[in-house]
């Protein structure tokens, strides 16, 4: 018997093993990869305008967003997603800014950061008016804070 | 280059694997393959004697053990979200039915090889003295298996879940005393339901899967102290006590002192590779009898778990595991039937639950693990325990025979009904 | 031995291999793919440019669903139906084709399943479309879909579906409660029916059934109704409507459609003719309502529904406890309202009833709501067959009072009575009286024996 063809085969198998573990782990990936996904969707709608009262901001819990409604100026919807980590931010009606809970990020009404550690200013979504009559936000689309919808 | 090297050698730390010495050192200073000795008896590996059994049990269970990790990722035991899991897995994860179908296979064959290897176990006699206990761990073994496979049973939460398991867990209930009380325990409740599913899925994913671990681990450290794989004993010559050759020893050194070899000695080759100037002392037909575990056995091994892996993966890749429709307490299918592995005892059951249900599965239980206690005659040769040999094959036949009629011989209503025989549903 | 183990070896690997990659391709080429790149190569046709051509056709491939906890339901339809929502496909080939008249109904918000049937979560044809083994529910017959509008408006005029309405209506007047259960009312000698549109039956089935119970059944106890071909296709609408379960609120809230005829019903019910007049035929005590709608808008209308002395202080006009929709209904109904309705509706007012003559009305009101007439007729003929019943069927009840005493029919309908045998030693006869005690109260049961003897004819004399 040959020594060395002997043992090549044996090292060709361990060569095909691994590419086919190889080839498993790449299926893993793709497997634990979501095909679909259960959340709200980015695109929804939140009612009529008549729904939101003018001044304080309706903060909506499910989308995480705040919708101002502004008696000349129309409205406008921010992100109450804090730009540091996530957490959520809570609007005072009495100095007029969010609060971050989680590292005391403060950021003025129309989103700007006025306290660290914050590195950018709030998002705010487009809205706009659905045929239907209801509002509809649109949080793919950031938008500038003056950004008005005038209903 | 040297540091690439150096850091090369303080993963791979034996010889090349052209010496023995590199050999024998693959195997020792690895604590996986540490599983076998350096050399072991050629009669250890021949696949004619042990099928690799319990090779193929264990790379099934490994087989298991991935794919169900991989599972779990998909899967909430809650009975609505459950099946919808089940149904995201066919139809919107990325190989789900593929990995599925490769969990629920193997588990099948898993069954069935722990079986096989129990009986090969018992027709070889490797259950006798020292091994005794190792059986006693291996029906436990078998137990987790049936347990692992029930639980798992009812995770899909479809039709054929649900009533298997109230049907199986209906079975248990006839133990007197504690019968009811038992299945309150197990499924949380009286009917199953999401504590049921809940409690089969701790069961299944943590409790049962870390006994089998953990008495897997010393059913083969077990095994490896008992002398190694078990071999047809009958078939070595008997020893003799002549004096020993000592072997590799170097020829400047002068000759060591031969002394008998004792029988109740197991001579390894620990010496040879530590430096120490103790060489290894075997009788002539014992050096005839052995090779070194590498390569001669990890290729054995090799191809049996990629024999396992590749018929796994290709029935997995044909045939679908089943998914009925989700689990309706409110409509029973006819015949509602255990899992195939418990068919045996459905079947006794419906002659007499107490009997059937309880009586005879507990005598089978205790009698299994009383096997290695009670045969006292001390011989692996078939020969000589033609009795023994004769009642066990009565079981098993008598085992088998009951799952063939459970499975397919029982139609609607339990009644017999052949398998080439159609049914047509009983209009409403 | 050695070498051919390690080819053995090598074999086995390179064909774990093979199978690996063979599951991959299994899984990454899934029919709803080619779909979507159909859909976009058709989409990308419509293209002006071979840049946007190539834009549209890069848009990555992805499993679309409508995620409706409302519904207990994911549908993935919209996966390969891609077009239901675009307008421009309307003449595109299946499965792109545009779903028209969807109204309200958009797929975000009821996917397709709910009325179509099928198998939501399934990502291709065949078992999407459910026509496999262990998925009872598959798509609906293209006739027999708009049964499901059913499944959320339970109750009034569903627009568009007078097979649903004839359906409730037959059930109602042909006494099927007598027998059957349905949520929790009805008798039982037949099967509950509050599930029968979850029971996956097909609508084929359920036509035959209806058309001759026993040639589907053998061995039901169901009577015979000698159903025309398009009361049994009414009855099955209705049937496969039948679910419990819960909607949601949503859409819940349009259990009732308010459609002008529901209006209608309403105005009568609610007696607004006693006040009001349209187009001066009526009462003169409140304003003439004719073309009320072009006067004051829909919301005005509704606020004035609602509390009439906010918006005329004064006003002498009633609280009526109406439901939103019920309130859209009679301001449909107004919309349309014309002189001759009014006409239609004082004709029929007729005068008030005296006492005995309301007890007789509410006991004929009973008499059919409680499925009395499924066995003993709408007429009291009687004469549905009951094996082995003296006599051989149902009795007729024109002439009960020949043989009972009121008293003694008031104790039958409360206790119940299973019929007297014709042969002894014979089984048990399918139909029998149960008992209404805890169903009826004993004003209703004293009703029905009120119209019972209102019904009363002389034995011809011998």
């Amino acid at each position: 018997m040959n020594r060395r063809s002997f043992m090549s085969w044996g090292t060709a198998g361990v060569a095909a093993l691994c590419s086919a573990v190889g080839v498993s782990l790449g299926a893993v990936g793709r497997f634990l990869t979501p095909s679909v996904f259960y959340e709200p969707p980015q695109t929804f709608k939140i009612g009529k305008p008549a729904d939101f009262p003018f001044g304080s901001p309706t903060f909506l819990v499910d989308e995480k967003i705040f919708v101002f409604r502004h008696r000349e100026k129309g409205f406008a919807v921010a992100s109450a997603v804090c730009t540091h980590l996530g957490c959520t931010v809570k609007y005072f009606q009495s100095d007029q800014d969010f609060h971050c809970p989680c590292h005391g990020s403060i950021y003025s009404a129309n989103g700007t950061v006025l306290h660290g550690p914050a590195p950018r200013p709030l998002n705010w979504f487009e809205i706009t008016l659905a045929p239907d009559g209801q509002l509809r936000v649109d949080k793919n689309k950031i938008v500038p804070p003056t950004y008005r919808l005038m209903v | 280059m040297n540091l690439i090297r150096e850091i090369w050698r303080s993963i791979v730390r034996r010889d090349p694997l052209s010496t023995d010495k590199g050999k024998s050192e693959l195997v020792f200073l690895n604590v996986w393959l540490h599983i076998h000795p350096a050399k072991v008896k050629k009669e250890n590996i021949k696949f004619r004697y042990s099928f690799y059994l319990g090779f193929i049990t264990f790379f099934l269970f490994l087989i298991l053990l991935t794919t169900g990790i991989a599972l779990m990722f998909y899967y909430r035991p809650y009975p609505s979200v459950a099946y919808q899991d089940m149904k995201d897995l066919q139809f919107a994860v990325f190989m789900g039915p593929f990995l599925r179908n490769m969990h629920r296979w193997a588990a099948q064959a898993m069954v069935l090889c722990v079986f096989l290897h129990m009986c090969r176990v018992f027709y070889t006699g490797s259950y006798k003295k020292p091994r005794q206990f190792n059986w006693v761990i291996g029906v436990m073994l078998l137990l987790l298996t049936l347990g692992l496979s029930f639980t798992g049973y009812l995770l899909p939460w479809d039709q054929l879940a649900y009533w298997a398991i109230t049907v199986g867990t209906n079975i248990g209930s006839y133990a007197p005393l504690v019968g009811g009380r038992l299945r309150e325990l197990l499924l949380g409740g009286h009917t199953v339901g999401e504590a049921a599913l809940i409690r089969f899925y701790v069961l299944h994913v943590a409790i049962l899967p870390s006994l089998v671990i953990l008495l897997t681990i010393v059913h083969f450290w077990r095994v490896r102290k008992d002398g190694g794989l078990s071999r047809p004993l009958w078939k070595l010559k008997p020893r003799k006590t002549e004096a020993l050759v000592t072997i590799g020893a170097p020829a400047e050194v002068a000759p060591l002192h031969v002394a008998a070899a004792s029988p109740d000695k197991t001579y390894g080759l620990m010496e040879v590779v530590t430096g120490k100037p103790i060489f290894e002392t075997v009788t002539p037909e014992e050096e005839e009898d052995t090779v070194f575990s590498y390569p001669y056995a990890f290729v054995r091994e090799a191809v049996a778990l990629m024999a396992t892996v590749t018929t796994v993966m290709t029935v997995s890749l044909f045939f679908n595991a089943p998914l009925e429709e989700m689990a309706n307490p409110a409509i029973t299918p006819n015949p509602a039937k255990a899992p195939w592995y418990f068919l045996g005892l459905q079947e006794l059951v419906s002659h007499s639950a107490l009997l059937g249900g309880v009586v005879i599965p507990a005598l089978m239980v205790i009698a299994l693990l009383a096997i290695p206690y009670m045969d006292r005659n001390p011989s692996r040769r078939p020969r000589d325990r033609k009795w023994a040999l004769w009642v066990f094959t009565f079981f098993v036949v008598a085992n088998v025979a009951l799952i063939i009629i459970g499975t397919f011989f029982r139609g609607p209503g339990w009644a017999w009904v052949p398998p080439w025989v159609h049914v047509v549903a009983r209009p409403e | 031995m050695e070498r051919r183990l390690q080819q053995a070896f090598f074999a086995l690997s390179l064909l774990a291999l093979v199978l690996i990659l063979a599951a991959e391709w299994q899984a990454s080429s899934p029919s709803w793919k080619n779909y979507q790149r159909k859909y976009l190569q058709l989409e990308s046709e419509e293209e002006p440019n071979a840049a946007s051509k190539a834009a549209v056709l890069a848009t990555p491939l992805a499993i679309n669903q409508a995620i409706l906890p409302g519904l207990q339901r994911v549908d993935r339809c919209t996966t390969c139906h891609l077009g239901v929502e675009d307008p421009t496909m309307k003449n595109a080939p299946e499965p792109f084709r545009y779903h028209a008249g969807l109204g309200p109904h958009v797929p975000s918000k009821f996917g397709c399943t709910i009325c179509h049937g099928g198998q939501g979560l399934a990502t291709d044809m065949k078992d999407a479309h459910g026509n496999v083994v262990f998925w009872q529910t598959p798509l609906l017959p293209a006739n027999y879909i708009r049964a499901s509008c059913g499944r959320c408006h339970k109750e009034g005029n569903v627009p568009g579906v007078p097979e649903l309405t004839e359906g409730r209506h037959l059930f109602e007047t042909e006494g099927c409660h007598g027998c059957h259960k349905l949520n929790g009312v009805g008798g039982s000698i037949g099967p509950d029916l509050t599930e029968e549109g979850a029971n996956h039956r097909s609508p084929q089935w359920l036509v035959r059934h209806f058309l001759a119970p026993n040639v589907v059944s053998p061995g039901s106890a169901m009577p015979n109704f000698h159903f025309t071909g398009e009361q049994a296709r009414a009855l099955t609408y209705f049937m496969l409507s039948l679910t419990s379960q819960d909607m949601g609120s949503y859409y819940s809230s349009m259990q009732l459609i308010p459609s002008p005829e529901f209006g209608r019903q309403l105005f009568v019910e609610k007696d607004c003719i006693v006040c009001h007049a349209i187009g001066g035929v009526g009462a003169k005590s409140g304003p003439d309502l004719l073309a009320v709608t072009k006067r004051h808008s829909a919301e005005w209308l509704d606020e004035q529904l609602v509390n009439p002395q906010l918006v005329y202080p004064g006003s002498s006009m009633p609280e009526y406890d109406l439901e939103s929709n019920a309130r859209k209904a009679i301001i449909a109904f107004l919309a349309s309202a014309t002189r001759e309705d009014a006409q239609e509706i004082m004709a029929r007012k007729g005068h008030p009833l005296t006492p005995e003559d309301a007890a007789i009305e509410a006991g004929k009101q009973d008499f059919a709501r409680f499925g009395c007439a499924g066995c003993h007729g709408t007429e009291l003929q009687g004469g549905v067959p009951n094996p082995n019943a003296q006599g051989e069927q149902v009795p007729s009840l024109l002439h009960v009072s020949d043989d009972y005493t009121k008293d003694e029919v008031i104790a039958i309908i409360r206790d119940g009575k299973v019929p007297p045998l014709d042969n002894p030693k014979g089984s048990a006869p399918p139909l029998y009286m149960p008992s209404w005690k805890t169903v009826l109260s004993n004003e209703d049961i004293n009703h029905i024996a009120d119209f019972l003897w209102s019904k009363q004819q002389k034995k011809e004399s011998w």
